[in-house]
């Protein structure tokens, strides 16, 4: 039964080298791991919402045969069968789909990672990266691993023409506003040096005040906010009315009422989707960051 | 005589449990798996499912007993060592070192490899057999042992084991999820290499534990005592602090630290048997096992996702042991 099975895959590859000229392929994910590619993968499951988000633009939304809690975009996403949060993968869910490409991120963790690999799932892991950039190649990289070169390539190189424009629309900017980004809701939690946030204002042309701290998520002092006196503080949060009692609670907060930023209400809502996660919307949060940075920017556009 | 049958009641009772939790942990999880599907994997040997049942439940349902037997039985061990019930794995410092160990590990982004045991079991047995080695030997003075110093020096040293950890978890926020593995404990990522990682020293521990129980039986009459009646005292004393503490940071190593077990099960055992250590070995190390096995189970179906198993094993454990400690005359 099993031999005979066996003689079928043979068989499978012959036929496929011999009319398609098709080699197998592989290649290495970002942990250096080996992928070996055949054909183009017909079952896969995201780890992520991002990957998700990818997957979906590079027309491959039939293909997705599983996803993570997380992932709520596009709202067709929200159909397909759930394998877990992105750190409490369920494996048994996931052996059970029977995958033949399981997309993940290093937002999973590196022992959930292993498992994986030790039970032969057809894994291939990706780097978050610390810059914008990064996106692009992460988009290259899944259309390469889901054979969808060209559509990728497209993908990649339209965001990549819109975060050239929004960079020239401020090539002329002279001052830039000291941000501080409010993470994770109420608290003072923030991102320093090494996340792509950082760079995310500072592709926006802000300086973020805590960007020389050599940590990628923190919590800031209060004393060390007064005393940086940001211009412009940036709320992530998942919705407006979350984004009002945060905003609300800065306000109120007798201690920051000396900060510019809180002065003369410049305090912004960004959606949480957009910029926290590395795919094609995280251009979006670029361009809306920009807009509330620097708005005589962009003024004939709205 | 009516001893011996309460004794043998006990066994089958324990035994029946034991088969009971792994057909249940076998045939619960989020898929879900009949009988029927079980014997299809029997007959037809078919992929999917053998992953599921054997590298996923099987696996994780053996670790979980395992863990619970070794856990138990360094409690065990360690309550006759001191003559004292608040012994356990946590307070001589093991527990605390071995998941210092596995995390200094995750901070310094060791992540190989050696003969099949990932580095970081093994610097978690290295850290955990360290500070008990070291609290051992700051606990004599002029070649007298002192239990009282040993303890007091063992929570000491534990509790700046646990200070460094979570001081290592707060600068490498990043892997915090990482960090409530090893403080928690769970048995989500289990696989086979860390059955053969536990295994062979439980057995060994455990062979060594019940061949040496009527020694630890007369230490228990005191060390002047013991030594009178024939027991190198000494070298007791150095073998049964030695496997407890093998046994306990082997645990941590493959499943993070699991509170409270090592402490109660060897008193439930010795409320329900008596004190002998023949049969206290043997009882507490199936009833840990069985007790971890069925909390796991809990841990992994009473929500949907995954509950760190220190949470089960607390809120089980408690009310039940303060139960039977009133019920006791």
């Amino acid at each position: 039964m099993k031999s005979k099975r066996i003689h079928a895959v043979f068989l499978l590859f012959f036929l496929n080298s011999v009319l398609f000229g098709n080699q197998q392929k592989t290649i290495k994910d970002d942990l250096d791991f080996p992928f070996v590619m055949i054909s183009p993968p017909q079952r896969i499951i995201s780890l992520a919402p991002n990957i998700t988000e990818i997957l979906f633009d590079l027309d491959l939304g039939e293909k997705v045969i599983g996803v993570t809690r997380y992932c709520d975009f596009p709202e067709k996403a929200l159909k397909k069968e759930k394998i877990g949060g992105m750190i409490d993968l369920n494996l048994e869910k996931i052996i059970a789909l029977n995958p033949d490409l399981i997309i993940g991120f290093r937002g999973n963790p590196l022992r959930t990672i292993e498992r994986l690999r030790s039970l032969h799932l057809p894994l291939f892991v990706l780097e978050m990266g610390t810059n914008l950039e990064t996106v692009f190649i992460i988009i290259e990289k899944i259309g390469t691993i889901t054979q969808k070169e060209e559509k990728a390539e497209i993908l990649a190189e339209s965001l990549k023409k819109r975060y050239n424009e929004t960079q020239t629309a401020l090539r002329n900017v002279q001052h830039e506003p000291r941000v501080f980004l409010s993470i994770h809701g109420t608290g003072l939690w923030t991102c320093g040096k090494g996340s792509f946030l950082n760079d995310l204002i500072g592709k926006a042309r802000g300086v973020n005040i805590a960007g020389n701290i050599p940590r990628k998520w923190l919590h800031y002092n209060r004393e060390q906010l007064i005393h940086d006196n940001p211009e412009v503080i940036i709320i992530l949060s998942k919705s407006e009315t979350e984004f009002s009692k945060v905003k609300k609670w800065i306000k109120n907060e007798a201690h920051l009422k000396g900060i510019k930023a809180v002065e003369t209400d410049r305090i912004y809502f960004l959606d949480e989707n957009l910029a926290t996660r590395p795919g094609p919307r995280l251009i979006d949060a670029l361009e809306e960051l920009a807009r509330i940075l620097h708005p005589q920017f962009f003024k004939e556009e709205r | 005589m009516k001893s011996r049958t309460k004794k043998l009641r006990l066994l089958l009772v324990l035994l029946i449990l034991l088969v009971a939790g792994f057909l249940i942990s076998l045939l619960e999880g989020p898929v879900e798996t009949s009988f029927h599907d079980l014997w299809n994997l029997i007959i037809n040997n078919d992929s999917t499912f053998r992953t599921i049942f054997i590298d996923l439940r099987l696996s994780r349902a053996l670790l979980a007993f395992l863990v619970g037997a070794s856990l138990s039985l360094s409690g065990a061990i360690l309550q006759g060592y001191f003559q004292n019930p608040m012994a356990g794995p946590f307070v001589v410092g093991v527990s605390s070192g071995a998941s210092f160990g596995a995390v200094l590990c995750i901070y310094l982004g060791l992540n190989i490899r050696i003969i099949g045991f990932s580095v970081q079991s093994i610097f978690a047995f290295a850290s955990g057999f360290a500070i008990v080695s070291l609290v051992y030997l700051l606990s004599q003075r002029k070649g007298v042992f002192k239990v009282e110093t040993l303890l007091l020096t063992g929570i000491a040293a534990g509790a700046l084991a646990s200070a460094l950890t979570s001081f290592m978890i707060f600068l490498k926020a990043d892997s915090f999820e990482q960090a409530v593995f090893w403080l928690l404990g769970s048995f989500a990522l289990s696989d086979w290499n860390q059955i053969t990682a536990v295994a062979p020293y439980f057995f060994l521990c455990f062979i060594i534990a019940q061949w040496l129980a009527k020694d630890m039986n007369l230490l228990v009459l005191g060390d002047d005592v013991a030594q009178s009646l024939g027991c190198p005292v000494s070298s007791v004393r150095k073998i049964f602090l030695a496997i407890s503490t093998f046994l306990a940071a082997s645990s941590v190593s493959v499943s993070g630290i699991i509170g409270f077990i090592g402490l109660i099960v060897p008193h439930w055992i010795r409320i329900l048997i008596g004190p002998d250590h023949r049969y206290l070995f043997l009882f507490s190390s199936l009833t840990g096992g069985i007790f971890l096995l069925y909390s796991d189970l809990l841990a992994r179906t009473v929500l949907q996702g995954e509950l760190p198993i220190g949470i089960i094993t607390a809120v089980v454990g408690a009310p039940f042991f303060i139960y039977l400690l009133s019920q006791r005359k």
